[in-house]
């Protein structure tokens, strides 16, 4: 089956140690929890992250991503 | 005239040069904003100033732009965000709109530097010269 590949941005990259994973379809939740329970300092900045699927913002977080897609990690905006 | 410009770009930008851009012999006004790295934040001293885009941010700045000006035909807007390392005392952001009367362009300005700052995705990492550093937002 096709995984999932999650990448980071900005913090949630130095969060990560790596710019991106490949992990099984499960709904977006579950994939963030999972991320959370896998690293401290990921825990600390997922949760003030929003999220693309397929460059699609997130809204609903019980939708299933689907094998092949992309996940972007964007910690908030720090512009200007 | 030129009505609505946007860029995101790794070269130096200047508010002056918008200005410049979005005036014409109908505007009476002209509001420009310069965002500008400066070396203290929150008491500590910053030797650099590095901004990482995401690749859409090109589209999310026009969809910012195209949204402000609305219906306003009278207004031109122009809008620059550079990324990459940006050495201290130069420019990040910068906005200019030109309109008839001044008002109307004071009030643009601001509230595309509003939506910039909350919706352009964009971050921010600062290095102190304490050997420190962080990601503007997440500390």
């Amino acid at each position: 089956m096709d995984l999932v590949e999650i990448k980071f941005y900005a913090a949630a990259r130095e969060a990560a140690g790596v710019p991106h994973v490949h992990v099984q379809p499960d709904s977006i939740e579950e994939i963030i929890a999972s991320l959370i329970k896998s690293s401290g300092e990921l825990a600390r900045v997922l949760p003030q992250c929003s999220y693309l699927i397929d460059e699609v913002a997130v809204r609903d977080r019980s939708i299933q991503v689907k094998g092949g897609s992309r996940i972007d990690v964007l910690p908030q905006f720090a512009g200007g | 005239m030129l009505n609505e410009w946007c860029e995101i770009t790794n070269l130096e930008i200047s508010a002056a040069k918008l200005g410049e851009k979005v005036k014409s012999d109908k505007s009476g006004a002209v509001v420009t904003f310069s965002g500008d790295v400066r070396d203290i934040d929150s008491g500590r001293f910053v030797v650099s100033l590095t901004y990482e885009i995401h690749p859409s941010a090109k589209k999310v700045l026009d969809e910012i732009v195209t949204r402000a000006l609305g219906s306003q035909k009278e207004v031109s807007i122009a809008v620059a965000h550079r990324f990459g390392l940006i050495p201290i005392g130069e420019t990040a952001f910068a906005v200019a709109v030109a309109s008839e009367h001044r008002r109307e362009a004071f009030e643009m300005c601001s509230k595309i530097v509003d939506s910039v700052k909350s919706e352009l995705p964009i971050w921010k990492h600062q290095k102190f010269s304490d050997g420190t550093s962080e990601w503007v937002n997440c500390a």
